[in-house]
């Protein structure tokens, strides 16, 4: 291969791959730029890729949304982000590792077509009778319906499923042959074993529920227990909508998992592949 | 009954691992799913109640006989369709560039920009996407009529809403199926692209005879996620569109989650029975077709 057509072509190359994700960032510092200036100022210039002025003024304007102060929005998203997903962590490993280690016995095998029917049903559609569901157990308006609800997911699941499945039978046969009780098998054998794909589900776990608005919306009873998704739905869809303040609040709900995603972007971007190739 | 639990007792350990699993299944999953199959049996005024009364596949029949359902399920199909080939096709090339040896530096940078859409919350992404469409504020119009080109309607003509949210979703999903396509690209055996180029193959011919018959995984994959992906689409269009304008975005799951806010119980559940069985039937015929489309 002569030099010359193989740097026209990565000239060509550059120029598209560079194009394409400007195009995907874009969006991003639009929000952010407009999240500093006034609304006027974005309706005279909406182009202006610097704001006139770095005022934080715009936190002052959204300190309460809805009748409910910005902190709450972001404390209940920590809040149900973190514990549906250490819940549904700790659930879905025992669960996966039960039906991988003993897929035979009895029930086992309806309860996977069970989940496995469970995901494939429209999610926005499955809240609806979930919400009579949560009415007859008197868990509408609460943190726990809502984090219950929100514990089980489809990569979790086979992210677990996939790493049970590949663990050698004989490491296991080990620790039956040594009189090791199934409890110490777990927990002393395949548990340190999994930490690596536990971290790995931890993270997608709460990118994914962090996004979570619908589940939210629909089993909250007042906007006390909203997350910030939810609290920027909501404001979107006010009447006479304060367009600055709704960039600030879209920056305000991006920028934990932009973060939690840049910082391990190997990890997650592995760990979704994978559960999507088993699902 | 005794052998059942002659083969329970002994394992019981394992009944316990997977009890919390089994429970949230049931009743977060199989348990209102069957009282939702329940429900669209019944009539809407009575559903919620204790004794409901039952009017057999009448809310089907009435679904069936609403033209308003008909066109969104007409549009739902087109969307989905389209949606699909887009992002799979914006996906798949986008995976072949970034897979090439001619973009060795700053690789990273290009496939967390594309990926970053994806774990980026759906509402913030659509908020945005909403208010950059948008005539006044907006940045499309903007740059569109500083480069002299014609306006973009975006979300207010009928014309182009379609286009503007399948760009949004675009944005949305697209790095997650370049990724799936990257994974594979990485496990493909680059010895045949070798042997090919050495019997004089063109780049295209080994793109297309070599590569592509070995992404066949991928493809099923994508085909089977994409169409169970946007059959269901629902979060682009309630903060974008709410269905508009004049329907023209009003998919089935939007249509049968407003009919439920009505309190139209038996149709809206009727529709959500529908959309189940037909997300079930077309994902397995995507995934027959993409299995046999990508062995040629």
């Amino acid at each position: 291969m002569s030099a010359a057509p193989r740097s026209w072509a990565q000239v060509l190359a550059y120029g598209a791959a560079l194009v394409i994700s400007v195009l995907f960032l874009y969006p991003y510092w639009w929000m952010l730029v407009s999240a500093f200036r006034t609304t006027r100022a974005v309706m005279t210039d909406p182009l202006r890729l610097l704001p006139e002025a770095f005022d934080l003024g715009i936190l002052g304007e959204i300190a309460r949304i809805g009748g409910v102060q910005l902190w709450v929005y972001v404390a209940n998203s920590f809040a149900i982000t973190g514990a549906s997903t250490l819940l549904g962590v700790t659930v879905t490993a025992l669960g996966a590792y039960a039906l991988v280690r003993k897929p035979d016995l009895p029930g086992f095998t309806l309860l996977r077509y069970g989940f496995l029917v469970t995901i494939m049903y429209p999610y926005m559609l499955l809240v609806i009778p979930v919400y009579v569901v949560m009415f007859k157990l008197g868990l509408l308006g609460s943190y726990a319906g809502i984090v219950l609800f929100l514990a089980l997911g489809p990569i979790q699941f086979f992210l677990f499923e996939q790493f049970f499945r590949a663990i050698p039978k004989e490491v296991i046969e080990a620790g039956v042959m040594d009189g090791a009780s199934e409890a110490a098998i777990l927990f002393r054998i395949v548990l340190p074993m999994a930490m690596p794909v536990t971290a790995t589900v931890t993270l997608v776990t709460f990118l994914l529920n962090w996004s979570q608005w619908f589940p939210v919306l629909v089993f909250s009873k007042t906007p006390e227990s909203y997350t910030l998704p939810v609290a920027l739905l909501a404001m979107n869809t006010e009447l006479g909508a304060n367009f600055q303040g709704i960039m600030a609040l879209a920056v305000i709900t991006t920028l934990p998992v932009a973060i939690v995603f840049l910082v391990a972007q190997k990890r997650v971007m592995q760990g979704m592949a994978a559960g999507a190739v088993k699902g | 009954m005794t052998g059942a639990f002659a083969q329970i007792w002994p394992n019981r350990v394992f009944y316990l691992f997977v009890l919390p699993f089994a429970a949230l299944t049931i009743l977060f999953g199989v348990w209102p799913i069957l009282l939702s199959i329940q429900i669209s049996f019944t009539a809407s005024a009575s559903a919620l109640r204790a004794a409901p009364s039952y009017v057999g596949l009448a809310n089907y029949a009435a679904v069936f006989a609403d033209p308003l359902f008909i066109a969104s399920l007409s549009r739902t199909l087109v969307y989905t369709v389209l949606a699909v080939v887009a992002n799979l096709a914006f996906a798949l090339a986008v995976a072949t560039l970034l897979d090439s040896t001619l973009l060795e530096r700053a690789n990273l940078f290009f496939r967390l920009a594309i990926f970053l859409p994806v774990v980026t919350p759906d509402v913030a992404g659509y908020v945005v996407w909403r208010w950059l469409f948008d005539r006044s504020f907006g940045a499309v119009n903007a740059a569109l009529s500083a480069l002299d080109l014609p306006g973009f309607g975006g979300l207010s003509s009928i014309n182009t809403v379609t286009a503007s949210i399948l760009i949004a979703e675009l944005w949305h999903h697209a790095g997650f199926y370049m990724l799936i396509f990257l994974a594979n690209l990485a496990i493909r055996d680059r010895a045949l692209e070798e042997a090919a180029a050495i019997d004089g193959a063109t780049s295209w011919q080994r793109w297309r005879w070599v590569v592509l018959p070995q992404l066949r995984p991928a493809l099923v994959i994508n085909i089977v996620y994409a169409t169970i992906q946007f059959l269901k689409t629902f979060t682009v269009v309630v903060v974008m569109t709410k269905g508009g304008p004049n329907d023209h975005t009003n998919f089935v799951s939007y249509y049968a989650y407003q009919l439920f806010d009505q309190g139209r119980y038996g149709e809206a559940t009727a529709m959500a029975t529908i959309l189940f069985a037909l997300v079930i039937g077309l994902s397995l015929t995507a995934y027959r077709i993409g299995d046999k489309a990508a062995w040629r």
